[in-house]
């Protein structure tokens, strides 16, 4: 049909986000062994803990393979071609802005997250990660004043090391999968967020990655921490330049939430995709995963998707406290030769949990967008429920959707809810639009939002407007 | 125990699953039959075939342990009582060994394909359903001693049924069937099958329906303690032909059923309509798979299951759209009954697309009975556990009753619920 | 209301037209003006729905021949969105449904791309929702649609209303209303009919493509055309309409018969 090969170029648009900064970056010998492990942490100057985390950690990756359930297709990966470590040239984290390196706040002024004092954004506090190490954190003092921590993992190691101890590799374990123990390994740098008991986080937190280097490996370890009563909403974004190789990008995300916590994790995801003929791109391997283990506590997860050549993620709840509540609200855009593996893992435990997976799918070109997911209802799960809707919008007769829903219940006193549908952007919908006056990039868009929007609804205020441009964005281009 | 070590497969390559498949394959190799060509070929492949293990995507949740605990010898199963035949049904039973249309009057419409033609027709929709690989359809081939083929032209009035009963002796039932449906041909099927003790009941069914052709296929198979059951159905469908599965499987230590179609070039009508039962340590499994390889394809899918006791239900409903299949129009339903809080149900829908212009919806429910139906029922003065068994009645009566009518005689709700003294 | 000095708002020449390999319109001549209301009658497959989706530009329609002018421009070489823009006005026989897209926000994008099209300032989501909720009662429509996604779950007579209120708000010049009365119960039909009687004035025009007689009981025609086969085959003012009525299309086919045997006649 003529419109929907149009409706297949609009799709395409050019990547904004792929300069390179030009900066002295300190790097290691590409290549890994236990060596370098203990090389990285001695840049950070880890305890000893740390260290044994890591090499406990890379003993065991040494013994897994590779997972290739999801029959995603790339080339075999090197492990031995990649830099574990890059850090831009600046020592020592600045106690002031004004003294980082105009080129990364430039750089990051670019990207659209302005550091400096007088333009970063109001009520959100950004956490700014250049390849492996984070720059900047605005807004820390304020968030001290409520004795909320934000800060990148490397500086909580050292300020807050008994936190660390206490809650690192306790979702995702050191041995969870191959890439989390890759992870767990040669980590470099993220976030940590600790919000105390009964404190409610005055502000939107944001961490933003931003890999650079062409041959590193990004590894960042997220932990987020909610005491009793605690409540956080949390923003991840990362883009990268384009460079005609494969980067891996193995992040680990570990989520905690006690007795009546709530964590609201969401993700606007634009790492490099790749061209048209899937040359280059991220390969983004990422464990995500949250632990409701406190009664009444609160894990959401949502994510709007839209890069990387390949995709291989499934945020994740272990629900165990009683009543606890896990949500996943996803959208995921693939186009060109891009490939997404995503879904979620809904692990109900205790009693009268609850879920909610909500996930949409939009392929187009040649892509292959896949959701997965699990939910499972163990045998204490008693009065638990679940309800999962996965749709999938198709752009084009060569692009892939497929739906894989695991569903496992051990637990007649609960209930498990699964629909799914298909639908496309048709001729006859797109003409109607465009016989009121709206323009066919906009009915598109239109309706490409429509199909999103139970997702968008989740996404914090300040970053909803955001997610629907950067579709709009994906959406943008010249009409046949 | 031995079953468990054979249950592993060999790490060398080539060396074959081990001794369980060596040994029957050794007792079933005999004959001149005109199956001995095609199952020595199937006697190759299985010896280099692993047996499934968990590792296994299509067998994650099926443990084929009670079958490999069975002995690895044929069957030659004693006619057992069978209920009379309700009238305008052709009743054949099939033991194995005998040919099941010895002494019998065909009705007009339906003849025997043998020869030629059947050597020429034999695999064919196994092939065109990617079915001739498959493990249980391997062993089948191996093992099984002849075939009921048969062809058919114009409007069968009779409904046609199948029936075997593995009854209570240890050993493998091998049974092959194959219809082939010309252009405008219609047919009623009803398949049952019945075991009384530790054995396996292999069947594997192929079916081709031309153009504007119509099955209506039932297949009630009520098991027993240590009885397994490995049914392979494979459809091949012309357009404009419309398929009709009703099944209904219960009461086996493993009963696995796989119904494999495929519409060649769209344009035709699939019903899958299914129940399954699992309680004490019972493991009832289903894996579809339905295929459009061309457009305007239609498929309705019911599948439901019962798990109670320590049973495992496990479904997987695969459907496939391609480029080719724009405008098909899928639709596949799981609905899962819990009884038990040891009881366990895996299901999952697989859903692959690669054509813009379609509707494929897939649902799945788990839950126990309903609260507000027993509540309601209760309210009537109708006592707890006996609400809950009308309930549960109803529940599997959906598909039951979709069985042709021929099945009523075997009394399918008692046979399935083991209501029923043998 | 016929004025013979009215300026002309769309003028089709000798239109012809195929969707696939299929010759749809024969060479189609029509000539409206400000003021008037037309009324295309037909039997199913006349070709007098393709003429309204030619006009609107449908991609599905290619035109094979003649001109479309419409207001002195070529309506035949602009996107469908600038023909609406421009205020010409399709209401359509089946509106499709498009799930997610809010009904409001669509009514908005659409008024306010029209709005653009007069020159006129876009209007704000207040003054929007103003508005809309003034053109509801044209309709007697219920507020609780504009939270709904367009179309979706509408009955047909919910639909039609909702394409006259698009037509209320777009403020069209010419407003081709293609089958508006099928699937209407009486009551619906009065209502749709008092919408278009309510938006007809001297500076625009309606042509109305209708089957059946009772929806020009309720909206009287200027003129009548009778298409068959591709072509108009006879135009006339409102009492054709009530012989079409009363003796049916067979005499339709009586004259086509007519031409079949004289095709050099034809033209």
């Amino acid at each position: 049909m003529a419109s929907s090969a149009t409706v297949g170029d609009l799709v395409s648009q050019p990547y904004k986000y792929g300069f390179v900064t030009d900066i002295e970056t300190e790097k290691i010998a590409k290549g890994l062994s236990e060596d370098v492990v203990r090389l990285i942490s001695a840049k950070k100057n880890e305890p000893a803990f740390l260290l044994d985390f890591r090499l406990r950690s890379f003993r065991q990756w040494l013994q897994m393979e590779e997972p290739d359930w999801a029959t995603l297709g790339h080339p075999p990966i090197d492990y031995q071609e990649i830099i574990y470590y890059a850090a831009p040239k600046q020592q020592e984290k600045k106690a002031s802005l004004d003294e980082v390196d105009p080129k990364l706040l430039e750089t990051f002024e670019k990207l659209g997250i302005p550091l400096s004092e007088q333009k970063r954004l109001s009520n959100v506090a950004v956490d700014a990660v250049f390849d492996s190490v984070s720059i900047a954190t605005t807004y820390r003092e304020k968030l001290a004043e409520h004795g909320v921590i934000f800060c990148s993992i490397s500086e909580a190691v050292k300020d807050h090391a008994d936190l660390i101890e206490k809650y690192l590799g306790t979702v995702v374990p050191g041995n969870d999968n191959y890439f989390a123990a890759l992870n767990s390994a040669v980590f470099s740098d993220g976030s940590f967020v600790f919000i105390p008991k009964r404190v409610e986080c005055p502000m939107e937190l944001s961490t933003y990655f931003r890999i650079n280097s062409g041959d590193t490996g990004q590894f960042e370890r997220t932990l987020i921490v909610a005491e009793e009563g605690a409540s956080v909403s949390y923003l991840e974004g990362c883009t990268a330049p384009m460079f005609d190789t494969n980067q891996l990008h193995a992040a680990v995300v570990e989520l905690v939430a006690l007795d009546d916590a709530s964590i609201k994790y969401s993700t606007v995801q634009n790492w490099y995709a790749g061209d048209e003929n899937g040359k280059g791109g991220i390969y983004n391997f990422v464990t995500k995963r949250g632990q409701c283990r406190g009664d009444r506590s609160h894990i959401s997860w949502t994510q709007v998707e839209t890069g990387s050549a390949i995709t291989w993620k499934y945020p994740s709840c272990v629900l165990q406290g009683a009543d606890s509540v896990g949500e996943f609200y996803s959208v995921a855009l693939t186009n060109n030769r891009q490939q997404a593996d995503t879904g979620t893992k809904m692990i109900h435990v205790g009693p009268r949990t609850r879920s909610t997976i909500v996930s949409k799918g939009i392929s187009a070109g040649h892509s292959s967008n896949s959701y997965r997911g699990l939910v499972q209802l163990g045998p204490k799960a008693v009065g638990a429920r679940n309800y999962s809707q996965c749709d999938s919008m198709l752009i084009g007769d060569q692009a892939a959707a497929n739906t894989y829903p695991y569903i496992r219940s051990q637990q007649p006193d609960a209930s498990i809810e699964h629909e799914a549908s298909t639908c496309r952007i048709s001729a006859d919908q797109l003409f109607y639009l465009q016989s009121r006056g709206i323009a066919f990039e906009e009915a598109v868009s239109m309706m490409v939002s429509g199909f999103c929007r139970d997702v968008f609804n989740q996404l914090p205020m300040e970053f909803a407007a955001e997610a629907d441009k950067l579709l709009a964005l994906k959406l943008e281009g010249s009409v046949g | 125990m031995v079953a468990a070590s054979l249950s592993t497969p060999t790490a060398a390559a080539g060396a074959g699953p081990g001794g369980w498949v060596t040994a029957l394959l050794a007792e079933a190799a005999s004959g001149a039959d005109a199956l001995a060509a095609s199952r020595e070929r199937a006697a190759q492949a299985l010896a280099q075939t692993p047996l499934p293990t968990r590792r296994d995507e299509a067998w994650r949740f099926t443990d084929l342990a009670p079958l490999t605990g069975l002995k690895p010898s044929l069957l030659s199963p004693a006619p057992t009582a069978q209920p009379e035949p309700a009238g305008g049904s052709l009743r054949l039973t099939l033991n194995g060994h005998s040919d099941p249309l010895a002494g019998i009057n065909l009705p007009a419409g339906l003849e025997p394909i043998s020869g030629d033609g059947l050597s020429e027709s034999l695999g064919q929709v196994l092939a065109a359903t990617g079915s001739a690989g498959l493990w249980p359809v391997l062993l089948n081939g191996a093992t099984a001693q002849n075939v009921l083929a048969l062809r058919v032209r114009g409007t069968v009035a009779t409904t046609l049924e199948l029936v075997s009963d593995a009854g209570a002796d240890e050993g493998i039932l091998p049974l092959r069937l194959l219809l082939i449906l010309e252009p405008d041909a219609s047919l009623e099927v009803l398949q049952v099958h019945r075991s009384g003790g530790p054995n396996l009941t292999s069947v594997v069914l192929e079916a081709r329906l031309g153009e504007g052709a119509e099955l209506r296929h039932g297949l009630l198979a009520p098991g027993a303690e240590a009885a397994c059951l490995l049914a392979t159905v494979a459809v091949e469908q012309a357009t404009g032909s419309r398929y009709s599965g009703v099944s209904a499987h219960g009461g086996w230590a493993l009963g696995r059923l796989e119904p494999r179609l495929v519409q060649r070039e769209g344009a035709a009508h699939s019903a899958l309509k299914a129940l399954q039962l699992a309680d004490g340590r019972q493991i009832s499994d289903t894996h579809s798979q339905m295929v459009f390889e061309g457009p305007d394809g239609r498929l309705e899918q019911l599948h439901k299951a019962v798990a109670d006791g320590q049973g495992r239900s496990v479904f997987n409903g695969a459907v496939q759209v391609p480029r080719a299949a724009q405008r098909t129009n899928a639709a596949q339903l799981s609905r899962n009954l819990l009884l038990s809080d040891r009881a366990r149900i895996d299901t999952k829908p697989e859903l692959e697309i690669v054509a813009d212009d379609v509707r494929c919806a897939h649902g799945a429910t788990v839950s126990r009975l309903q609260q507000d139906e027993l509540f309601y029922l209760q309210s009537r003065g109708i006592a707890a556990d006996q609400a809950a068994r009308l309930l549960l009645r109803g529940f599997c009566e959906e598909v039951l009753q979709a069985l042709p009518a021929a099945a009523a005689a075997w009394q399918p709700l008692a046979s399935l619920l083991g209501e029923q003294g043998r | 209301m016929i004025r013979p000095d009215a300026p002309v708002l769309l003028e089709i020449r000798d239109l012809q037209a195929r969707v696939e390999d299929q010759p749809i319109l024969k060479g189609v001549s029509l000539t409206i003006r400000a003021g008037e209301i037309h009324a295309v009658m037909g039997r199913n497959g006349s070709g007098k729905s393709t003429l309204s989706k030619v006009l609107a530009g449908h991609p599905a329609y290619t035109v094979t021949g003649g001109t479309v002018r419409y207001v002195g421009d070529d309506l035949l070489s602009l996107e469908p969105e600038l023909r609406a823009r421009a205020g010409l006005f399709l209401g359509f026989q089946y509106p499709v449904e498009i799930p997610g897209v809010s009904n409001l926000e669509f009514l908005r994008v659409a008024t306010n791309a029209r709005r653009a099209g007069k020159g006129e300032e876009e209007l704000d989501t207040f003054a929007f929702e103003d508005l809309v909720r003034e053109r509801l009662q044209v309709v007697q429509m219920d507020p609780a649609f504009l939270e709904r996604s367009v179309n979706e779950g509408f009955s047909g007579g919910e639909k039609k209303r909702n394409e006259i209120l698009q037509m209320a708000l777009l403020d069209p010049l010419v407003a081709v209303l293609d089958e508006t009365d099928s699937g209407l119960d009486i009551d619906a039909l009065r209502i749709v009919a008092g919408g278009v009687n309510h938006l007809a004035g001297p500076d625009n025009a309606t042509l109305l493509i209708t089957h059946y007689q009772r929806l020009l009981d309720v909206i009287t025609p200027d003129y009548v055309h009778v298409m068959a086969v591709g072509r108009i085959l006879r135009t006339g003012g409102k009492e054709l309409a009530l012989e079409l009525e009363e003796r049916g299309y067979d005499w339709v086919d009586a004259e086509l018969a007519a031409l079949e045997r004289t095709p050099a006649e034809v033209g």
